[in-house]
């Protein structure tokens, strides 16, 4: 056993952190998440900061995943890797930008015509729809659901922006008519790919959120070493001490289940159910339960539009929702305690007396 | 990053996995009287699993901590006791070993490996609980070293100790930490006066020992006179080590026992039960691989990190919770006890014992106090 990041790993999460920190200044995120809700001109410095070499490993990505949710990352880089990437890394394809990912297989139709694949349909939310290069979307043909890449600003495609509760990842709803798309991967493909990011982008929701935890406890703690009430920074109160000491408490908890399921996932995919899902349910329950704490903690200025802890709240409650999409963590670990074979696991129990 | 064993520290599982089913017969847990943990001591002595962690100079095998957790995870599996002289073994042999003079380490560490020597701490006092440095026990000078009066409390085996590592004020003067002197006292010296307290769960885990005119050698004190605070700080530093494993391990043997219970009872798909269940499941995983990383950083550091702090706050929260669903799951049931109840009244006595464990070894307000001041950096509480 030697669960702790390496020295490289270490590094690297300094590293991201001193960047984010000097790229997004709390105004910066301020001003984009009122404004247009992405810094759409990021990406080439992405790049060269080598957040998508393809040496990363999925804890390398669950680190800078972890930091992006720290710095509210006004960039498509967190749909990009957890969702659109592996289809492009099955397809043999390099990464056309940033990109995303939607499950229209219910409602979109692809057609083959002597000119190539056409799309026609909808997807009511698709996650940064206008902030990236290619949206990845799958769809019905009649072999069965493939996967294809539409450019947003492409012939036959319209785009609806959809107001979210976290303006930095704004939704939008798509609209094909006979658009063009690559095939990016066929129907026998599909299914093994797409199960495959469900794991992950779990596994990297989880570690966003822990980022995001880790921050507005930090964001509390902070304050609360310097406002002053009857005298005393409120941090010497017990009743603001222990509730940011739970705070941290749950921290570090998510941080540990999301770091396992990062290994766990890239070593056994197969065997990862349980480890995803606890990491998910503490991650989630870390991030709300400490935007709610840091809120109580920073009291009537921690509620204004001003003061950017909302900023965090409203990023925990979109992952919540997206978690939602997911299987539900709580019974994923039920139906794996409470299968047949766990009742021999104590071998020799007593039956009732 | 590292999750699994590594070659060596997976054989050493696995021989050890062996061993351990050999020793104890499987099933829920039984009663281990003193004759049985002792004689479970002693073979767990000559099967070379004490002093796993310790020195080889000094008679240790001098194995990195992570096979101490190994250890720890295993005998909780098996359903194993705590050695007899846990506190001997992991605590106060590691504070002679820092502290010790060349003639205490010859005459103590070999009896605390091997189980013959048995320690108690007497730390605690009536008016000296949380708050360990107004500890009121005197220790005057006498012809041959102290004599010492006071009173200790919830001191676990001092029914069976031969020593206690003993917590005294020789400087009355001297405020709070300072003035304060660890000695190595002998439980069987006269006027040493041990009674166990009872406790609502019926069990007699701890002690009040009254000492009345006891007198200890000069040889006896462990450190320097005046320094007790920093040598009983070494004591409980230890205690952070890889306790927190042994203590996440056992509450996942724990929670194994209660989906046996709940399986057993037919309330498997009771959506409430199968959600607090699993919500306990998240809650022990977070501790156990918080566990590996305090224990992983205390590998690389020699100190274990910042996480270790709060494993005994989450553990305690979460044993509570655990044993209140089982009698939650037993349902009317729950209000009977002894042979005629589910388990002999396992769950019932699981349940009395558990609100301990938010009081002992630091309450939980303590510990949340730490984690405020000392990892987040707040101003003092008050």
């Amino acid at each position: 056993m030697d669960f702790t990041l390496n020295q490289d790993q270490r590094e690297l999460k300094a590293a991201a952190r001193h960047y984010l920190s000097q790229s997004y200044p709390l105004t910066l995120i301020a001003e984009l998440s009122d404004g247009v809700g992405a810094d759409g001109q990021a990406w080439p410095e992405l790049l060269r900061q080598g957040w998508l070499d393809p040496e990363l490993e999925l804890l390398e990505l669950a680190l800078l995943a972890e930091e992006g949710g720290r710095a509210l990352h006004p960039v498509p880089w967190w749909v990009t890797v957890a969702l659109a990437l592996p289809v492009y890394q099955a397809a043999g394809l390099p990464l056309p930008g940033p990109a995303t990912l939607a499950d229209g297989s219910t409602g979109c139709q692809a057609r083959q015509q002597a000119t190539g694949w056409s799309l026609t349909g909808q997807v009511p939310s698709v996650s940064q729809a206008g902030s990236v290069t290619e949206i990845v979307l799958a769809a019905s043909t009649p072999a069965g659901t493939a996967l294809f890449a539409v450019e947003p600003d492409g012939a036959g495609v319209s785009l609806t922006e959809r107001a979210g509760v976290d303006p930095l990842r704004i939704t939008a709803g798509l609209r094909l008519v006979g658009a063009p798309a690559r095939l990016l991967l066929d129907a026998p493909a599909t299914g093994p790919v797409l199960a495959a990011i469900e794991r992950r982008w779990q596994v990297l929701l989880a570690c966003e959120a822990v980022g995001v935890a880790d921050r507005v406890l930090e964001l509390a703690v902070d304050y609360a070493k310097t406002r002053t009430q009857f005298g005393r920074p409120i941090g010497s109160f017990q009743a603001v001490a222990h509730q940011l000491a739970d705070s941290y408490a749950a921290v570090e908890l998510a941080r540990s289940l999301a770091y396992r399921a990062a290994c766990v996932l890239a070593d056994e995919p197969d065997q990862a159910a349980e480890a995803i899902a606890c990491a998910v349910h503490a991650g989630i329950r870390a991030a709300v339960s400490g935007c709610e704490v840091a809120m109580q903690v920073t009291g009537g200025l921690g509620v204004t539009w001003e003061y950017p802890l909302h900023r965090w709240y409203r990023r925990a409650l979109s992952l919540q929702a997206r978690a939602a999409a997911g299987p539900d963590p709580l019974e994923v670990i039920a139906g794996e305690l409470f299968t047949p074979a766990a009742a021999d696991r104590i071998e020799g129990a007593l039956a009732p007396a | 990053m590292r999750l699994g064993d590594s070659q060596d520290e997976g054989e050493f599982r696995t021989r050890l996995r062996d061993w351990l089913s050999g020793q104890i017969p499987a099933g829920v847990p039984q009663e281990w009287d003193s004759e049985r943990l002792r004689a479970w001591s002693k073979s767990l002595y000559q099967a070379g699993y004490a002093g796993l962690s310790w020195p080889v100079e000094h008679g240790g095998r001098g194995l990195p901590a992570a096979y101490q957790a190994i250890y720890a995870e295993e005998s909780a599996l098996a359903g194993a006791p705590d050695h007899v002289n846990v506190i001997g073994l992991n605590m106060v042999g590691p504070t002679i070993i820092k502290y010790g003079t060349q003639a205490q380490l010859a005459e103590f560490l070999p009896g605390i490996l091997s189980g013959e020597t048995i320690f108690c701490q007497g730390f605690s006092e009536p008016d000296a609980g949380s708050d360990l440095a107004s500890v009121r026990t005197r220790a005057r000078a006498h012809p041959k070293g102290y004599q010492v009066d006071g009173e200790k409390v919830w001191s676990s085996y001092a029914h069976l100790a031969d020593y206690c590592l003993l917590l005294v004020r020789t400087d009355p003067e001297a405020v709070k930490h300072h003035g304060l002197t660890c000695l190595l006292m002998d439980m069987r010296a006269p006027g040493v006066q041990v009674r166990p307290l009872r406790e609502l769960s019926g069990d007699t885990d701890f002690n009040q020992v009254i000492l009345t005119d006891v007198v200890v050698g000069a040889d006896s004190v462990l450190g320097p006179v005046g320094q007790g605070w920093r040598v009983a700080m070494t004591t409980l530093a230890h205690e952070r080590g890889t306790f927190g494993i042994t203590l996440t391990s056992r509450l996942s043997a724990e929670l194994d026992r209660l989906v046996q219970t709940v399986l057993t009872l037919g309330a498997g798909s009771d959506p409430l039960v199968r959600k607090e269940i699993a919500e306990l499941h998240v809650q022990l995983q977070g501790l156990r691989f918080t566990g590996y990383r305090a224990l992983a950083e205390l590998q690389r550091t020699g100190e274990p990190g910042a996480e270790s702090s709060i494993l005994k706050l989450g553990w305690s929260l979460a044993n509570q919770r655990l044993t209140a669903l089982a009698l939650r799951v037993l349902g009317p049931d729950a209000a009977f006890d002894g042979p005629q109840a589910f388990w002999s009244g396992y769950w019932q006595q699981q349940h009395l014992r558990s609100r301990t464990n938010s009081i002992e070894g630091g309450t939980s307000e303590i510990l949340r106090g730490i984690v405020a001041e000392r990892v987040l950096g707040l101003p003092r509480t008050r």
